[in-house]
Formats: C-alpha cells, sequence, structure tokens
C-alpha cells in the first residue's frame, strides 16, 4: 500500500475508533501493569504500622475529637510562637535598633558623613531593616519549623481532611486550611504553600484570599491598638481578656472573609477556571527533625525574610525623605497628611495612617513605628521619638497612647484602624510573591486591590454608623 | 464631618452602582464590551455558518431566513449576503442562497474553531456546560487558525466536540455518519449515545439537567407517544420524544461490552471491598485524568480508609495510598463488589 493510501486509511479509522481511545490505552497499560505485578508481588496487607496508622486516624478525624484536638494543636503552636519569639525578637531589637543605630551613626558622623547622607543611610534604610529583622525573623523562625513537623508527621494533611466540607462549601479546597493558617505566620511563605493545592481554580482562590490571615506583622499592630483603645475603654480586671478577644475577633473575621470571598470568587470570576480535587493522606511517620530544621529555615525563613529586606530597604529611604524633603517649608509628608486627612477621616482613620500605610507597604512591621513618627511630625511635639524622619517605638503603653491621643485617635480610630489592618493590600513582598506564582497580572492585581477595596468599604460604613450613632 | 445619614446614603449608592457596572459577566460593562464585538466579520462568519448548516440539513437558505437566524433587519441580511456574493463566498440565483466551494472551506474552518473551543472547554476548564456554545460562539471569531491548530495538537487532535460533533480536520474534510436518534429505539434496545444537539438551549438543558453524556450506554425500557423511559449508567431517565430527537445514538455493535452493573463508589460500605469497572462519562477531562492518575481504573482494589467528620469527603484504599475524595467524585467511579475470602 502506498503511503497516501495508508494515510488516508488511517485518518477513515480514527473516525471510526471513536473519542475514547486515550483512555482506553491507558486502562489496558494499567491493566496489564496489575496484572504481572499481582502475579509477582507477596502483599502483607495488614501491616502493623498500617494498623497504628488507622487508630490514629479513627482519633483525630472523629466526629468529636477532630475538631477540638485540632484547635488545641492550633492554639499551641501560636501560644509557643508569640511567646517564645518575644526574646529574641526583643534581644535583636536592643542589638540593631538601639545599639547598632547610635553606634553606626556616631561612627559615620566621625569618618565625616554628612548629615542627610547619614539620616538617609542609617536613619532611613537601616532602620527599616534592622525593624524587620527584629520584628520577622523569630517568630517565623519558630512557627515555621513546628508547622513542617506537623506537615512531616502526617498531621496537617488529615486537618485538610476534616475542614474540606467547609472548604467545599466555599468552593474552594481543603488543602486551602493549610495555606490560610501558614499566612498566620507570614502571607508571602503562605501563598508559596498553596502549591500543594494541584487544582487550578482553587490554587487561585487560596491565592487571592491568603491577605485575609493576619500575619505576625500584624499581630503586634492588633495587639498594641486593642490595648490602649478596647481595654482601656473596659473595667480594669475585664482590659486583658477583652482587648485579647478583640484580637482574636479580628482573626476570626479574617477568616470569615477569606471563606466570604472564596465562595464569592468560585461562583464569580473563576467560574471558569478549571477544577479537580484529591487529597493523599500519607502515612504517619516521625518527623526528621534535623532535616525539618533545616528546609523550613532555608525555604521558608531566610527566603521570606532576604525578600523583606530587599523591599524594607527603598521604603526605609522613601520614609525619611518624605520626612525631610521640604517643599514651601514644609514636609511631603506633612503636604500628602492634611491633603488626605478629609478623606481620612471619612474612613475613620485619618492622614497619618493613610500615608503610613502607603510608604510602609514593604512591611507592616514598620506601620506603626511610622503611624508613631508621622503624628509626632505632625503634631510638633517635641521631646519625643528620634528626629525627623526616625521611626521609633516606645516600651511604654502609655505614652504611646499619649501621643496617639494628641494626634486626635478616637476609639473609633483605633477600631477602623484594626479593621484596617486586616483588610488592606499585602505587603510587597506578598504582592511580588503572588506575581511569581501566578505568573500574572491580573491575579496579582485582583489579589492586591480586592482587600483594599474591601477595608475602605467596610471601614467607611462603620465610620459613618459610629457618627450616627454618637 | 458632613452628614453621616447623608454619606451612608452616597456609599451605599455608590456600592449599588458599582455593582450594576461590573457584576462579573452580567454587569453593563461586559454586556457593552460584548455587544461591541458584533463587527462585519462576525456577521459575514455567522451567515456562512448558518448557510452551511442549511445544505447539511438540505434546508432551503433565504434572505428571510439568514435574519431570522443571526436576529438582524432584513435590510441588515441583505447587505450580508451582497458582501458574501463579492468576496466569492456564496452564488444565489432567484432566491435560492448556495455556498462556493470557497464559502464551504470558510464556513468549515469557523465550525472547526467552534468545535475544537468548545472540546477545550469541555476537558481543560471548568466552565459550566450549558455556556460552552455561547462562549464558542464569540471565540470562533477572535482564534486565528494556526491558534487552532496548535490547540488541536495540544488536545491530541480531538475528533469529536462534547456535544459529539464531529470537528472538520485541517482540510476542511468533514465525515457524514448517518446516527439514528434516541426515539427510533424499541424496548429492550442497547445504544451507545454519539450525539446531544446543543441547540435550542431550553432543549439542550433539559437533558443536560438528565447527565447524559455522549458516550454512554443507554436501554430502552419503554416507549410511548408522550414519553419515552431508558436507564443511562444505572439510573432511569425519562424524555418527552421531542427532546429525545436531538440525541443521536448508534446501535451497540455485537462485539461490544455491556455494562450492567452501575454500582458507584459512593454505595461501598465500611470493612466492603470491592474493584473499579469504570469511571462516568459524565466526568471528563482534568478530573478524568486526575483520576486516573491515582489508579483509579478498571481492576483497582477500593475499599473505605476513613470518613471524615461529615462524611464527605472520604478516604480510600486506592494500591497502597489513602487517597480522599468528595462524593461527587465517588459517585461517578463505578464498582462491583467482591466477594470476602
Amino acid at each position: 500500500m502506498s503511503r497516501k493510501n495508508l494515510l488516508v486509511e488511517a485518518n477513515a479509522l480514527r473516525w471510526e475508533i471513536g473519542d475514547n481511545l486515550h483512555d482506553t490505552i491507558m486502562e489496558s497499560i494499567y491493566a496489564d501493569a496489575s496484572k504481572i505485578a499481582s502475579r509477582a508481588l507477596i502483599k502483607n496487607e495488614e501491616e502493623n504500622s498500617f494498623v497504628i496508622d488507622r487508630v490514629i486516624d479513627r482519633l483525630i478525624t472523629s466526629r468529636w475529637l477532630g475538631f477540638p484536638l485540632m484547635f488545641l494543636m492550633l492554639a499551641i503552636v501560636f501560644w509557643i510562637t508569640i511567646v517564645g519569639a518575644n526574646y529574641p525578637s526583643g534581644f535583636l531589637a536592643w542589638l540593631l535598633v538601639d545599639l547598632g543605630q547610635p553606634f553606626l551613626k556616631e561612627t559615620a558622623m566621625s569618618i565625616g558623613f554628612p548629615a542627610w547622607l547619614s539620616g538617609l543611610i542609617f536613619d532611613g534604610a537601616y532602620l527599616a531593616m534592622a525593624w524587620v529583622i527584629a520584628v520577622m525573623l523569630p517568630p517565623m523562625a519558630i512557627f515555621f519549623p513546628m508547622f513542617t513537623l506537623l506537615e512531616d508527621f502526617g498531621y496537617l494533611p488529615r486537618v485538610a481532611f476534616n475542614l474540606d466540607n467547609l472548604f467545599r462549601k466555599a468552593g474552594a479546597h481543603g488543602k486551602q486550611a493549610l495555606s490560610m493558617t501558614m499566612g498566620f505566620g507570614c502571607n508571602a511563605a503562605g501563598i508559596i504553600s498553596t502549591r500543594i493545592i494541584d487544582s487550578p481554580r482553587e490554587r487561585l482562590i487560596a491565592i487571592i484570599t491568603n491577605n485575609f490571615s493576619l500575619c505576625n506583622g500584624r499581630w503586634p499592630t492588633q495587639i498594641l491598638i486593642a490595648t490602649i483603645f478596647i481595654g482601656a475603654a473596659a473595667p480594669a480586671h475585664l482590659a486583658g481578656l477583652l482587648s485579647a478577644g478583640a484580637v482574636v475577633f479580628i482573626a476570626l473575621l479574617g477568616i470569615v472573609f477569606s471563606l466570604l470571598v472564596s465562595w464569592g470568587l468560585s461562583r464569580s470570576v473563576l467560574k471558569g477556571e478549571a477544577s479537580t480535587f484529591s487529597l493523599e493522606l500519607p502515612p504517619y511517620r516521625p518527623p526528621r527533625i534535623m532535616q525539618t530544621l533545616y528546609t523550613s529555615l532555608i525555604d521558608r525563613t531566610i527566603f521570606v525574610l532576604w525578600r523583606a529586606i530587599v523591599f524594607a530597604i527603598p521604603a526605609g529611604v522613601v520614609i525619611w525623605l518624605t520626612a525631610n524633603i521640604d517643599i514651601a517649608g514644609v514636609s511631603i509628608a506633612e503636604h500628602f497628611i492634611s491633603w488626605s486627612n478629609p478623606f481620612g477621616l471619612l474612613l475613620g482613620l485619618n492622614g497619618v495612617i493613610l500615608l503610613a500605610y502607603i510608604i510602609a507597604i514593604p512591611a507592616n512591621e514598620i506601620v506603626i513605628p511610622t503611624i508613631l513618627m508621622l503624628t509626632v511630625l505632625v503634631t510638633g511635639m517635641s521631646g519625643l521619638g528620634e528626629g525627623t524622619g526616625v521611626m521609633f517605638e516606645l516600651d511604654s503603653i502609655s505614652d504611646t497612647s499619649g501621643i496617639l491621643a494628641a494626634g486626635g485617635w478616637t476609639m473609633l480610630t483605633g477600631i477602623n484602624l484594626m479593621l484596617f489592618s486586616l483588610l488592606h493590600n499585602p505587603c510587597s513582598t506578598t504582592i511580588y510573591t503572588i506575581y511569581k506564582e501566578t505568573g500574572s497580572i491580573k491575579w496579582t492585581a485582583v489579589s492586591t486591590l480586592l482587600p483594599v477595596v474591601m477595608g475602605v468599604v467596610v471601614c467607611f460604613f462603620v465610620a459613618q454608623l459610629w457618627y450616627l450613632f454618637s | 464631618m458632613g452628614d453621616p445619614i447623608l454619606a451612608l446614603m452616597i456609599g451605599s449608592a455608590i456600592l449599588v452602582i458599582f455593582t450594576f457596572l461590573f457584576f462579573p459577566s452580567k454587569g453593563f460593562y461586559f454586556r457593552w464590551k460584548k455587544s461591541k464585538n458584533i463587527s462585519e466579520k462576525v456577521l459575514i462568519e455567522d451567515a456562512l455558518k448558518y448557510i452551511y448548516d442549511c445544505e447539511y440539513k438540505n434546508i432551503n437558505c433565504t434572505v428571510q431566513s439568514i435574519a431570522g437566524n443571526l436576529e438582524i433587519s432584513s435590510n441588515n441580511a441583505l447587505d450580508v449576503v451582497k458582501s458574501l456574493q463579492s468576496h466569492k463566498l456564496i452564488t444565489s440565483s432567484e432566491r435560492l442562497i448556495n455556498l462556493t466551494e470557497h464559502g464551504r472551506s470558510y464556513a468549515l474552518k469557523v465550525i472547526r474553531i467552534h468545535r475544537l473551543w468548545e472540546k477545550y472547554l469541555a476537558d481543560e476548564t471548568g466552565v459550566n456546560p450549558a455556556d460552552w456554545h455561547d462562549e464558542a460562539e464569540s471565540k470562533e471569531h477572535e482564534l486565528t487558525e494556526e491558534r487552532a491548530n496548535e490547540l488541536a495538537v495540544q488536545m491530541g487532535n480531538p475528533i469529536k466536540d462534547p456535544h459529539g460533533d464531529p470537528i472538520p480536520n485541517r482540510k476542511g474534510e468533514i465525515p457524514q455518519f448517518e446516527d439514528l436518534h434516541l426515539n427510533s429505539l424499541k424496548a429492550n434496545e442497547i445504544a451507545t449515545i454519539t450525539h446531544i444537539e446543543d441547540e435550542p438551549s431550553s432543549a439542550y438543558s433539559q437533558i443536560l439537567a438528565l447527565g447524559l453524556n455522549p458516550g454512554m450506554q443507554i436501554k430502552v425500557i419503554q416507549v410511548s407517544s408522550e414519553k419515552i423511559v431508558f436507564e443511562a449508567e444505572g439510573d432511569e431517565k425519562v424524555l418527552a420524544p421531542v427532546f429525545a430527537s436531538n440525541i443521536s445514538i448508534r446501535k451497540i455493535r455485537k462485539d461490544e461490552k455491556i455494562q450492567e452493573n452501575f454500582r458507584n463508589l459512593l454505595s461501598l460500605s465500611k470493612n466492603e471491598k470491592a474493584r473499579v469497572i469504570g469511571i462516568s462519562r459524565s466526568c471528563r477531562g482534568l478530573q478524568r485524568r486526575r483520576l486516573m492518575d491515582l489508579g483509579i481504573v478498571p481492576g483497582a482494589r477500593v475499599s473505605i480508609a476513613i470518613k471524615s467528620p461529615s462524611g464527605n469527603p472520604t478516604a480510600y484504599n486506592i494500591r497502597g495510598a489513602s487517597i480522599a475524595l468528595r462524593n461527587d467524585q465517588a459517585s461517578q467511579i463505578f464498582i462491583e463488589g467482591i466477594s470476602q475470602n
């Protein structure tokens, strides 16, 4: 038969064979393979470790014990992280900010740096970097290894298994519970961890909603503001409980928002994306501690920290410059603040907060120091802070409260700052990570703008209702 | 500070307006964008497709019927016909319109892109089956031939679209099938669904609701002038003869396997062992491949490993691993029990 005839014949046969050719071939390959394997392999099905696995499984996926065990485990992880991170954070802040910064400045001065240059480098760039390291490193270095150990042991896939029902109703994947929890440590790491979700649509949902998990750069802001504004309004013996309750409420609100937004996305913009579900429950195994420590430190902590530093340095420069470059005798920062203040008040915030959130995009950690610096700058308070354009924090909560009161803050400002801190654009490290992971400007823009728009809307309505009823 | 009530009202009004404008796919903005896209090219291509369809079905095609099909005025339809003539795509004599050789191959090219895109939507995305046709209607005018060919290669040169219509090949060749309609079957006859007509959409959505898909085996139980009762994948379905005429079938060949047992994985009870016998035809594309990747192919043994607190998902032992599947997936996997020994 000639080549041409052969092709014609083949083409005709193709129409005849039908559409299921690929399936049929795959099925028969599997069938043959398993036939051969079953002849050659002797299997001992009821292995001992398998039985133990099932006993543990029955316990942690049980109807009554499953959820309480999960919350207990998470609470322990968070508690160790928050308490454990305090000491190294304090030490790093003392070393890098209290000791290091004056020392570097003096050294620079003595070798004849002009004041503006040493201000730019050490008050701006260096300080922002030091702050990010001191606040960010310890909690991440504690949280991520613990998280990885639980993952390695095999517990986390069971959490996804338990929670899948809830996430399915929101149009998401059970594994989103894991990337969400990871987001409580750091949103950038949370977004990287969505790689475990292999269904394209559910992965995008997990990426876009990860920012609703309160990351460790925002916990300190929440705790400080809740203590100053919510705790102070309560009777003394209830203050601690009430402010802690307020922070937990904001975190839970974040989870509610993330489920609601998942639900909305899966039914609107993401309706057409491909979706498939599968979740493997690996056998339990003793975690490899050293290896876990190494990989979680290198893969997650150092990686994220490095990106944060890269973004924090230019931000430090910008922060210092906005406070130090004058136009018509008034700094850029003050110009912007007085211009944006009416809009800020409309949202129950103020110009200082808006500016702080714009110039502190690289890291949520430096929002409060920036706010304090700007408030001192605007109110012209003397004897407080470290100088124009130098971010600072105070050890005493009542002093901090004093500065904020002088800046015209009310209880509403506090509440709305807490809301806005939950609902605003992700930090630049996270935005960059989203772009890297999705490879799409469109989805990066959606995940960046959606939370800000929601934040503005929520703050606006809270503020106006507050004005109405007070 | 302003008046909070006024501010609240303005704020709510802005929210409402934005929802109206930008509500996904139904919003004013998206509708406006869509309506802007109707150009002369679109009209010409749609007209060619319609004239081809008339030839295929042996219906007379007139300017009036073109106007009706494209939902434009007769004057506009006349303009379209004139421009088709000037491009030598059609010949028209008396009141009859016929495609030229060139026009036929152009029409088949558009149809090829349309069906390829439907296949793509069905296999590689999560777009709702009811929306496949409309999306392909607009995509067929945008996609270039090269891009369509790339898409075809990427999908392994499919030969049929998800409704069972043959996809014309690159040269614009299309085989003629002589299929029967579902209402030509008698009781107890077994056949395979080859094609489901997707227009009109009201009839199509009725058929979709029954969960019928090309490739499914059906067995007719009872035929009367009011209804046809038949069995598909273990479930009894009822259709009016009007709708049944939209389903084409092929009688089963002698050497074909007849699948009779349609228990699905969802019905598996604890401590019971079973063997997979197949995956439903309604599970396609990425989802089907994923299940097969996990080793869910005929012959694989399954049993329940653990149930989650809510019972959905459930983890199954498959090929030595515990794999959690959601209930809607489990209901698409067919099994048969294995006697305990």
